[in-house]
């Protein structure tokens, strides 16, 4: 089987592959080398990062609906100075990509955040995640208001020379003009989306099924709609786009890639089959040379 | 080390009720699980249901048992209660599954002078975890709590009969044994939580069996490791979604795939 260049530029990094695991749903890589060789994934994404460690919300903090999950997890996560000191070492002996995931609480602290990580050798890159409440705005998330989160992004930029993902919220009215001001402010690229905001009834016991009520929806059910954002995205922006969203398979990655996503992550899917990134590249792979195209960059947003 | 691997089912038959007894053919994991372990297991082909659902190791055999037809294969025993166990009930013999296994950190084996006597305390499906410590004490002073709602729901006697164990059975309608929780039981019992001779407990059931056990021995020097059940997203510690609060000082929330599913009674912060 002859290989396709599958190789992707974003930002400064080069991928090997289009093929990244998503933040939240890889643990910190360690939890997956049984499984394969974690160096044929184009990239890793950690778990968020927080300047404090958090502790996360009470159980239970997941729920299985038709086709997906809802999540509140609540970010926990041992903090910047944990995360430097005993999770970071892990990475140095492999060979992909590393992209740290962020986020705060304050326009200050997500300024902090990437400063810090600028200073760190080992990272690739970054991954912003918007869907957080300002608590200095009265709990507005950064990632449903245009103005706070161009202002957000544009002040990040300037605090580190890294590649700077900004990872978009898709509880929003317009999901085009959110990526808009990502681009505006400075961003390499967007990847979307994140969770939808859900939550679950327990008939029995009268009671919501998530301890912190609400979570985010993730899996199958959410593909349809990801993939919609995705193709709206690729209408707006010239940077490019990570597509997320129920990837499942290599199907699946494919329709992401045909509507406008240079790469894409591989999230719930994760948690199922922990080979999915490894078969989705191997997929990838043949599918181009079935179609007899030989390079991916060739068919990035040939949909339509 | 565990691996996403493939077996085949042997056996998948109804025991009693609602309780089912499933034989799995997969020698990578049959040869190296422990007692208190579990493996998660992939119950559809599609996407219903999405995740996969755990299930605690009630008996495997390596490659050299004596009964050739055991060998390398694993059996656990499920409750028929929700999407996932349902689809079970209709696994035929030669089916292909996708298991992911050993997972968790087992029981802990502790060095213990031989007149210690080994108590297994066990609420409806939950004895069985328990199961696989009558081999490793094999020889000691053993006795068996086995705790149902009614007796449809009070499994293993006959297989901890074989080890002369010492069996005790409450089931809370009456209609088996004792009148009352399994652990009203054992509270009144004089050979054990009565005797002077402290036993060291293993326990597994429902979560306010746990709870119940907990308060009644909070004030006693009681050593009892518990196993914990939880709602579980990856079950090999990726998502952080099984949680249960510790009083651990830096993570309360310690994970009942990775830290777990065994955990020391006392260190459990009941709701």
């Amino acid at each position: 089987m002859q290989n396709c260049d599958l190789t992707v530029k974003i930002g400064k990094m080069i991928f090997k592959n289009p093929v990244i695991v998503s933040s939240g749903t890889f643990g910190f890589g360690e939890e997956f080398e049984d499984f394969f060789d974690l160096n044929q994934l184009g990239a890793i994404i950690s778990k968020g990062i927080s300047l404090s460690p958090m502790k996360g919300n009470p159980p239970p903090r997941i729920f299985e609906t038709e086709g997906g999950i809802i999540n509140s997890i609540g970010l926990q996560n041992p903090g910047f100075q944990e995360f430097i000191k005993n999770k970071l070492p892990y990475y140095k002996n492999l060979k992909t990509h590393l992209i740290i995931n962020f986020f705060g609480n304050t326009q200050k602290e997500y300024i902090e955040l990437a400063r810090r990580f600028d200073s760190v050798s080992g990272i690739s890159g970054l991954e912003m995640n918007i869907s957080c409440p300002n608590i200095k705005k009265g709990g507005i998330v950064f990632g449903t208001d245009p103005q706070m989160a161009y202002r957000l992004v544009r002040e990040v930029r300037k605090a580190t020379k890294l590649t700077l993902i900004v990872k978009l919220s898709p509880n929003v009215t317009d999901i085009a003009l959110m990526a808009k001001s990502a681009e505006d402010g400075g961003a390499d690229a967007v990847s979307l989306v994140n969770t939808f905001r859900a939550m679950a009834v327990n008939i029995h016991t009268r009671k919501p099924e998530l301890g912190n009520i609400i979570g985010g929806l993730s899996g199958p059910a959410i593909k349809p709609i990801a993939l919609r954002m995705v193709w709206e995205v690729s209408q707006a922006v010239k940077i490019p786009i990570i597509g997320i969203g129920g990837i499942m398979n290599v199907e699946d990655a494919i329709e992401f890639i045909l509507v406008g996503a240079s790469a894409i992550q591989i999230g719930t899917a994760n948690l199922v089959n922990p080979r999915t990134g490894i078969e989705v590249i191997q997929g990838i792979n043949k599918y181009l040379v079935r179609n007899k195209i030989d390079s991916i960059q060739k068919f990035i947003g040939t949909f339509g | 080390m565990p691996l996403q691997t493939d077996g085949i089912v042997v056996k998948n038959e109804r025991i009693k009720s609602l309780y089912f007894l499933l034989g799995i053919y997969c020698p990578s994991i049959a040869n190296q699980i422990k007692p208190g372990q579990f493996i998660m297991l992939k119950t559809s082909d599609n996407h219903s249901p999405l995740l996969r659902r755990p299930f605690s190791i009630y008996k495997n055999f390596t490659n050299n048992h004596p009964d050739k037809r055991k060998r390398d294969c694993l059996f656990i025993l499920y409750k028929k209660a929700g999407k996932g166990t349902q689809k079970m009930t209709t696994f035929k013999k030669e089916k292909r599954i996708s298991l992911i296994g050993p997972l968790g950190n087992g029981f802990t084996l502790p060095h213990l002078p031989s007149s210690t006597p080994i108590l297994l305390l066990g609420g409806g499906v939950g004895i069985v975890p328990l199961f696989p410590l009558v081999e490793v004490f094999k020889g000691r002073k053993l006795f068996v709590f086995i705790g149902g709602k009614t007796k449809e729901d009070i499994l293993c006697v006959e297989d901890f009969k074989k080890y002369n164990a010492n069996i005790s059975i409450a089931t809370e309608d009456g209609s088996l044994g004792f009148k009352g929780t399994v652990v009203d039981l054992f509270l009144s019992s004089k050979e054990t939580f009565q005797n002077k001779e402290i036993p060291y407990i293993f326990s597994c059931g429902p979560v306010g069996m746990l709870k119940e056990l907990a308060t009644r021995l909070k004030s006693k020097n009681l050593n009892c490791q518990v196993s914990l059940e939880a709602r579980m997203g990856c079950g090999f510690g990726a998502c952080w979604g099984c949680v249960v609060k510790t009083n651990h000082p830096k993570t309360p929330y310690q994970r009942v795939c990775k830290e777990g599913p065994v955990f020391n009674l006392k260190d459990i912060v009941w709701k």
